[in-house]
């Protein structure tokens, strides 16, 4: 191995090795401070420099913390099996770190080096992602059969069931992105969406989003679908047997799912490192790209602290006879209404771009005058074009500012635009509160054994 | 036809509520920001922690008028087992949910504050690693001889005897309970008193009632005697 090739994968590397696990530090402080407040509480404020009074609003936590952990007894019970309730935790961190790597980041620094930029430049980071991501949920089985106990076995099959059937609508919203862009490599994905082309903009691909959100929440086994460690019925699920170092590697592998998956909606929906000032500085790319990621994870905690924990029938209810569906009908709508869409506009803008071109393609001697100039067409013309490089946000503008000078053209595509952005969302509207009126799971009243 | 998802947003509102409302309003939080022990400096205001050295340990540790943690007994004011209300009717023993209270009766009676022979418990225990506070001792108790303190420093270094408090460090006087909770101190008294007031009505009520009732045949009996003298 030559020294280049070292290099290039300790810059691919690294920076994930050490930047997330210390944000994971860092949102553990911020969870806490914000569940707290949310309870009108303080939290944290008391950890701040060893040996003086300063508190620095508890920032020293996550470093007491890990030092707890690392000092603490390993304690392993004495049914278990040794072997795989070591492996467990071991087995939960490696594929949340390693989806890490199918992330489009660009690290500012790989820009004067001859590194790649990701670490995987796959063609099908995609379905990768989804694939090495469904290996935490056998990491967490394994953990509930190797404890020999019986809240830790009930809290891994719970978290298989629920991990297999959220899987389902994951992959099926993500989709929806993917049959747009037409390829499942995720720097081509984020490429598709610069310029504020955000999926999330679009009607299939809010409700996409949504439903990806919501099952992203579930597949981290974030509240309120926290059942495998859910306190107040299992103890703490399949981790009940986990103590010291083992616990906290369990507790960094659930956190680095959180950001990769937060990561992977950010890519798929919400325009991966796009944001205002990319021109002037190409390296604020990597700083979107993790303000966003931190900014679902706010959405996260905010839930955490609002949502009361599901039951378990109403979980699998809500998989399977709520989001399954909808996801399945948002990929056909999306389909629908997109190709309808590109259908029209493309029609109308080959008009345009024809009407400026005609008169001088034309060599009839009939057609000598020159081409009278209509209202907005100059408008009308620079949204054709950007629609033409698919830079759909562009193109509404110009054709916006075409419409506002009266031109017809425009105006009819806009028409297109509006109406197939309200019957998108009140076709899914209907469709989703159709489908709660149907799939609410019906509870009968308990009857007691004793009566009163 | 509510909104689809409405519940979500509006729980959100209410704790993005408290979140931001946390930060401006000091009295929303449950929990006073109290100081490290103090160097020299005192703290102001009531409810800072703590007035004075050492005085964390005894009984007038509150953190606010709302904070509630394990039961207490009351006596009013006198020696406390002269005038401890407690009659040992062990009705909060037995809706205590963790079955934390363990009480034995006494086989005499003594007087009580109002001068009336009772019982009283000769052992009341609780055991404050088994209470989880969730004060329906102080709801059950017909004699108002249960309330909530709100001492929190309980810390000990005996995990099995030091948690079980003991029924003479649970009696506590009912100026202590108008000093940690004085609203409702101050509406627990009223509401015995109007009871009381209630009762005595009642029984005056009664008394009279049963005069008027007793005169009324003394007169009808006389007549009586007098309709036999008259035959």
């Amino acid at each position: 191995m030559s020294f280049e090739l070292i290099k290039d994968i300790l810059i691919a590397t690294v920076p994930l090795l050490v930047i997330f696990p210390s944000l994971f530090a860092f949102t553990t402080w911020m969870e806490r401070k914000a569940l707290a407040r949310i309870q009108n509480r303080i939290g944290p404020n008391k950890t701040g420099i060893p040996c003086t009074r300063i508190g620095l609003f508890g920032l020293g936590q996550p470093a007491a913390d890990g030092i707890k952990m690392i000092f603490k007894e390993d304690i392993v019970p004495r049914g278990a099996d040794r072997l795989f309730h070591l492996l467990a935790p071991i087995l939960a961190l490696i594929p949340a770190m390693l989806i890490l790597c199918f992330l489009p980041l660009e690290f500012p620094w790989g820009k004067f080096m001859s590194a790649p930029v990701q670490a995987f430049l796959l063609d099908s980071a995609v379905i990768f992602f989804f694939a090495i991501s469904g290996l935490t949920t056998l990491a967490i089985f394994m953990a509930g059969w190797a404890s020999r106990n019986k809240y830790s076995l009930l809290g891994g099959m719970r978290a298989v069931a629920q991990m297999v059937s959220y899987e389902i609508p994951l992959v099926l919203s993500a989709v929806v992105v993917v049959m747009m862009v037409g390829s499942l490599n995720a720097k081509e994905i984020a490429d598709a969406q610069t310029g504020f082309n955000w999926f999330v903009f679009t009607p299939w691909g809010l409700a996409a989003f949504v439903i990806f959100f919501i099952a992203a929440l579930a597949e981290t086994n974030r509240s309120p679908f926290d059942l495998p460690e859910a306190e107040s019925e299992i103890i703490a699920g399949y981790f009940t047997e986990y103590s010291g170092f083992k616990f906290a590697l369990f507790f960094l592998g659930e956190y680095i799912a959180m950001f990769a998956i937060s990561g992977l909606a950010v890519t798929l929906f919400l325009g991966a490192g796009d944001g205002p000032f990319l021109t002037s500085a190409p390296w604020l790319s990597v700083v979107w790209f993790i303000v966003k990621i931190f900014g679902l994870i706010a959405v996260m905690i905010w839930l955490r602290g609002t949502l009361p924990r599901l039951r378990v029938d109403q979980l699998m209810a809500f998989a399977w006879k709520f989001l399954l569906p909808i996801s399945i009908f948002n990929i056909l709508l999306a389909g629908l209404s997109h190709f309808a869409l590109d259908a029209r506009v493309a029609a109308t803008s080959d008009a345009i771009l024809y009407s400026i071109h005609a008169p001088h393609t034309h060599s009839g001697a009939v057609n000598h005058a020159p081409p009278k100039l209509v209202a907005g067409q100059k408008e009308a013309v620079m949204g054709a074009l950007h629609y033409t490089d698919k830079n759909w946000v562009g193109a509404m503008e110009w054709f916006f500012k075409a419409a506002l000078k009266g031109h017809v053209q425009s105006r009819s595509i806009l028409a297109w635009w509006f109406g197939i952005w309200a019957m998108g969302l009140t076709v899914l509207y209907v469709m989703a509160k159709g489908l709660d009126n149907v799939s609410r799971s019906e509870v009968k009243p308990r009857e007691y054994l004793y009566a009163e | 036809m509510s909104i689809l998802g409405g519940g979500i947003f509006k729980g959100m509102a209410v704790t993005l509520r408290n979140f931001v409302g946390s930060y401006f309003y000091k009295e929303r939080l449950t929990t006073n920001d109290y100081e490290w022990r103090p160097d020299g400096a005192l703290p102001q205001s009531i409810g800072d922690y703590p007035k004075e050295e050492g005085e964390q340990l005894s009984d007038t540790t509150t953190v606010n008028h709302y904070s509630r943690n394990f039961p207490m007994l009351l006596h009013d004011t006198g020696e406390p087992m002269d005038t401890i209300r407690c009659v040992a009717c062990k009705i909060c023993e037995r809706e205590c949910p963790p079955q934390c209270i363990y009480i034995e009766k006494s086989t005499e009676k003594i007087e009580n504050a109002d001068g009336k022979p009772q019982f009283y418990p000769a052992k009341f225990d609780i055991d404050v690693s088994v209470c989880m506070s969730c004060q329906i001792c102080v709801e059950v108790c017909p004699f108002d001889a249960i309330v909530m303190n709100s001492q929190f420093e309980l810390s000990t270094p005996d995990r099995f005897g030091g948690l079980l408090v003991r029924r003479d460090d649970l009696l506590k006087s009912n100026d202590y309970y108008h000093k940690i909770h004085p609203q409702e101190a101050a509406t627990r008294d009223q509401k015995m008193a109007d009871d009381k007031a209630a009762k005595e009505a009642k029984k005056k009520a009664a008394a009279e009632k049963a005069k008027a009732a007793a005169e009324a045949k003394a007169k009808a009996e006389a007549e009586n005697e007098s309709k036999e003298d008259a035959e």
